[in-house]
């Protein structure tokens, strides 16, 4: 499994379409194609896959727009050659298919758009309690674990605690809730899984991980379980802010008790809680400076005096 | 070598017509390239590929007009027509035709004549030809169109005037 997937900056993908820069970002909002991604300067990055099929599609095309459409067409064989591979039992096409995604797209894409979007089409057609969903769900379940493992070490101080309260990998949400722990530890946060059924020893874990954010994620287990798992977390850990991820039918409750409910898609929901925490540590950063000032200047006024 | 820039060369298609260039989306003539290979995307308005026709069948800058392919399928929507139609080409592309416009003519001896000259047209084996069309759902609003070959690739011209 390799994740090297290449990119364009505005000027080369601009060159290579044999378009203007703003032509480029004319595109992006009247036809949403193509949508890059953003460097760490906030830079645009296109993926060099979409814009060549852009290209191959412009020179048959009779407008852009139906231009845009076959090169989205293009790109959607992935999707059907991995509902192909896993529909035939076959893995290491469905491994291909995957790889062939990663040649286009982020890691992030590909799973967003190959990968769930085709065990979803899988599930739909043969039903999630059939002996083809439980292949192709351990398929994609193993697929995710593998990339969680290739994910750089957490560089960013944060961690992250999930109570999964999926039923298990063959759970539809469990593959969601896989996508999206892999997401925050490719953000570089630290992720730690655990089942919510689990509360022996539950204080260790939160006291060596100590965690900034709380996930209660999956729709399988009872409130009231999940509660206790939460109430066990908050014991040993303190107020921490805590977020639903794919437990919408039980938001209602959520809303009452300040938690938070994520969007539903992985990518979403790992934006906007890093979002959040990013948020908190920046206060907190505020906090401690005005706080070292406020002390800085009372130790001039005592030496003053 | 002196250049005369106000000569400039006429293009002709296989039957000798004149042949003029028009952005697929503002109907605006291209200018003339300045960089090699030259874009096939207007330089005016960035939205549409230049595409040719015969010079009496190409469009007007503020002439409304949609370009058909053999399947039917719309596959560019002037901005003019969008206004027109109140339409929108990224929803109307890979739509059939009949969505948005029907005939109109009421000495024309059936309603599947008009997709039988698109087809025609589309495959490039026709002369420019007029007829009349009219909004799909609307009743009391027709237009003379002129439909004709245009390209690359081959499809049909219809302008709406």
């Amino acid at each position: 499994m390799s994740f090297s997937m290449r990119t364009l900056k505005t000027s080369e993908a601009a060159a290579l379409l044999n378009v203007s820069a703003n032509t480029l970002r004319a595109w992006e909002r009247r036809f949403g194609y193509p949508q890059p991604q953003r460097s760490a300067g906030r830079h645009r990055l296109y993926t060099h896959g979409e814009v060549t099929a852009l290209r191959d599609a412009l020179q048959q095309g009779l407008s852009i727009s139906s231009a845009v459409s076959r090169a989205r067409e293009a790109l959607s064989t992935d999707t059907h050659t991995l509902v192909g591979a896993l529909a035939g039992f076959e893995l290491d096409r469905a491994d291909s298919a995957m790889e062939s995604a990663l040649a286009l797209r982020s890691v992030e894409r590909s799973v967003e758009e190959v990968l769930l979007p085709s065990l979803d089409e899988l599930g739909e057609r043969y039903g999630t309690n059939s002996a083809l969903w439980a292949f192709a769900a351990r398929w994609a379940d193993g697929w995710l674990r593998r990339a969680q493992r290739l994910a750089a070490p957490p560089v960013r101080g944060l961690a992250i605690l999930v109570g999964d309260a999926t039923r298990n990998e063959l759970d539809p949400d469990a593959l969601a809730v896989r996508a999206f722990e892999l997401f925050c530890g490719r953000s570089g946060a630290r992720v730690m899984a655990l089942p919510v059924g689990g509360l022996s020893g539950l204080s260790d874990v939160v006291e060596s991980l100590s965690p900034d954010a709380v996930v209660i994620a999956g729709g399988h287990v009872p409130d009231d379980d999940v509660a206790l798992w939460a109430y066990r977390v908050r014991a040993a850990a303190g107020p921490l802010p805590m977020a639903l991820f794919r437990r919408s039918h039980h938001g209602a409750k959520a809303r009452t008790t300040g938690t938070r409910v994520l969007p539903d898609t992985p990518f979403g929901a790992h934006r906007q809680l890093l979002g959040l925490l990013d948020d908190r540590q920046d206060t907190r950063v505020r906090e401690v400076a005005a706080l070292s000032v406020l002390e800085g200047d009372r130790d001039h006024w005592v030496a003053q005096a | 070598m002196r250049r005369l820039r106000a000569v400039r060369p006429v293009e002709v298609d296989e039957r000798g017509l004149e042949v003029v260039s028009f952005c697929g989306h503002c109907a605006m003539a291209p200018e003339p390239a300045r960089q090699a290979p030259p874009s096939r995307v207007c330089g005016h308005c960035g939205l549409g590929l230049v595409l040719q026709a015969s010079a009496f069948l190409a469009p007007r800058h503020d002439e409304p007009f949609l370009v058909i392919d053999t399947t039917l399928s719309v596959c560019a929507v002037s901005a003019a027509a969008e206004e027109l139609l109140d339409i929108d080409e990224t929803r109307a592309v890979n739509k059939h035709v009949a969505d948005f416009l029907v005939p109109a003519d009421a000495n024309a001896p059936g309603a599947e004549n008009l997709l039988a000259l698109l087809v025609e047209v589309a495959g490039g084996s026709s002369e420019p030809r007029t007829t009349i069309v009219r909004p799909r759902q609307e009743f009391g609003v027709r237009f003379k169109a002129r439909i004709g070959p245009c390209g690359p690739p081959h499809a049909a011209l219809l302008v709406l005037s």
